[in-house]
């Protein structure tokens, strides 16, 4: 089957500092790939770059078996026009760490904003588009309140829905749990795994282990911007592994 | 003879007395006024009597007139007024006593009644005055948040020349006196061909200014909208225009409403400032009246008319605050 994403040798250098060394990984669709690692191994950096809200120095991003988002000028690598960038960038929905919702918006005017802004939907079928998703996590009968009024877990989940009202092929989750209350990480977590269910193609950025056991079919130990292991959950967790660094690492999260 | 000779300096004499006595009567009078007596001195005056049919060289009127200053010198305004009124009996068209009259009737009214009459009299004139005033705000607070605006996202933006243009602009209006860009704009433009009626170049200098300081406070306000808004907006395919228009200028409101506020407040006030180019408003209108009746109440109203601008300001714009910041609230 054909690649939804295929990364190729993706090198990010922030001065002197390599925070992606030279990586590579690709995803089917409906394939679920989680990267752990410790903070500052590169993980959020690789993961922003895969809808270029970094720009890589070297390597290729394919998407659907097209080469995009990068020109190369003079033997460097330049960003794509920005109508393209936005264009592959509706496909590709991001949920981060600290949800940002727009806080100017209700919970529905804020999964609806993609939809009207970008692509042009009407509103009153961007609505139901919006209401739809919200009720897929749980959310619509906070519709109408601001995201002032909600708690981390409720942020986050609306969150969700406002990047699944894009109908995107793809999922970037950048630390989605990492700024909750431990409490209220479940209803969060519950949420990512139903539509993991649904078949849908993600790539987790986490520290938390319960993703890539129970959802991922791929996972990916990140550290000083390369891969240090990649494996099935199965090879991860229930495995003698290998490496003493993975085994610290896990054993330190645990 | 001698007996038609008796009669008739009699006769002249009795004909001739009144002229003397009136003379006598004057010096008399002003002699007591000079040792400060002032009530004997009027006393004195008053004596004096009513011309003849030949008249009385303006004795009288004079006496009159000098026991009115009197009076009205001791305040004593209804003696003042009586001596006028005794003059303007004998001679009605007299303007001096007319005047001193209307002076005494002034100095006896109430000062809430001096007040009212000098407010109808003066307030319509202020009022056209301050419709001037009102345009060149209005119009003002119209261009510039659009010009701020443009300069600031001129400066935020990544295109050198463009950023270093706007910089130059907030550097040149910021660092310069509002009053010598209104001169340069009015006075020093014809220089190089361009003429400007009062009103266009009051509104540029205004206009140029205020977007200047605007351009500044939307500038912190767009810097104060987090990062990660930026990013949701553009991760969902926003452009960098939609991501302003939709989600980052709109969550400035809140940020940059006080500030903007206290700048429109400053504003009315500097519109003052255009009475330098030949431009008649609130400020320009109220050195006229003052300079033509040296009435300190006109300065008085103006400033009362310019709180009152400023008051409606205030309100408004908390009004707005509460308004625009609401979503923030739980």
């Amino acid at each position: 089957m054909q690649q939804l994403l295929e990364l190729k040798d993706i090198v990010k250098s922030f001065g002197p500092h390599r925070a992606v060394d030279n990586v590579s990984l690709s995803l089917k669709p409906g394939e679920k790939t989680v990267i752990i690692g410790p903070s500052g191994s590169g993980k959020s950096t690789l993961l922003r770059a895969v809808n270029f809200l970094e720009t890589i120095d070297s390597g290729s991003i394919s998407f659907e078996g097209c080469d995009v988002g990068y020109r190369q000028i003079k033997g460097k690598l330049a960003l794509d026009k920005p109508k393209n960038i936005c264009k592959l960038r509706t496909q590709i929905g991001m949920v981060f760490q600290h949800f940002n919702l727009f806080p100017h918006m209700t919970v529905v005017e804020n999964a609806m904003e993609g939809p009207v802004t970008v692509l042009g939907t009407a509103k009153e079928e961007a609505r139901a588009i919006a209401m739809s998703m919200l009720e897929k996590v749980g959310m619509s009968s906070f519709a109408d309140r601001f995201p002032a009024s909600l708690s981390g877990g409720q942020k986050q989940r609306v969150a969700i829905a406002r990047a699944l009202s894009m109908q995107p092929k793809l999922m970037l989750f950048d630390e989605p749990t990492s700024a909750l209350d431990p409490e209220l990480v479940g209803e969060v977590f519950g949420t990512i795994k139903q539509l993991a269910d649904e078949g849908m193609t993600m790539i987790i950025v986490t520290h938390n282990m319960g993703f890539a056991r129970e959802v991922a079919d791929q996972v990916v130990f990140m550290e000083n911007g390369s891969f240090l292991a990649k494996g099935t959950p199965d090879e991860f967790f229930n495995q003698q592994c290998q490496d003493p660094r993975i085994q610290s690492f896990i054993d330190r999260i645990f | 003879m001698a007996a038609l000779l008796v009669l008739s300096l009699f006769v002249f004499g009795a004909q001739a007395s009144p002229v003397v006595d009136a003379d006598a009567l004057m010096r008399k009078a002003n002699d007591i006024m000079v040792t400060g007596d002032l009530e004997a001195a009027v006393k004195v005056y008053l004596q004096i009597p009513a011309p003849g049919p030949e008249g009385d060289e303006g004795q009288f009127a004079s006496s009159r007139m000098q026991a009115a200053r009197l009076g009205f010198a001791v305040k004593d305004f209804p003696a003042a007024i009586a001596a006028v009124d005794e003059l303007l009996a004998v001679y009605p068209e007299n303007i001096e006593a007319l005047q001193f009259r209307d002076s005494v009737k002034e100095a006896m009214m109430p000062p809430w009644k001096r007040l009212m009459r000098d407010t109808v009299k003066f307030v319509p004139h202020l009022l056209k005055g301050s419709l001037m005033t009102l345009l060149l705000v209005v119009f003002t607070m119209i261009i510039s948040p659009i010009g701020g605006l443009l300069i600031a996202l001129g400066r935020i933006g990544n295109f050198k020349p463009v950023s270093r243009f706007c910089w130059f602009v907030i550097w040149l209006f910021r660092g310069t006196p509002l009053l010598l860009q209104l001169f340069f704009i009015y006075y020093g433009l014809p220089a190089i061909g361009i003429i400007l009626k009062p009103i266009p170049a009051a509104l540029i200098g205004l206009g140029l200014n205020y977007s200047a300081y605007l351009a500044e406070i939307i500038r912190s306000g767009i810097l104060s909208i987090d990062q990660g808004q930026m990013e949701a907006a553009e991760a969902m395919g926003m452009s960098y225009w939609q991501a302003m228009r939709r989600v980052i200028i709109p969550q400035t409101y809140r940020v940059i409403l006080p500030p903007v506020g206290n700048e429109f407040i400053a504003l009315i006030k500097d519109t003052a400032l255009v009475s330098t180019i030949a431009m008649v408003e609130l400020m320009r209108t109220a050195d006229q009246l003052f300079n033509a009746s040296f009435n300190i109440t006109v300065l008085g109203l103006a400033a009362v008319i310019y709180l009152l601008f400023t008051t409606v300001f205030t309100f408004t714009f908390e009004r707005l605050e509460a308004r625009v910041g609401a979503y923030e609230k739980r």
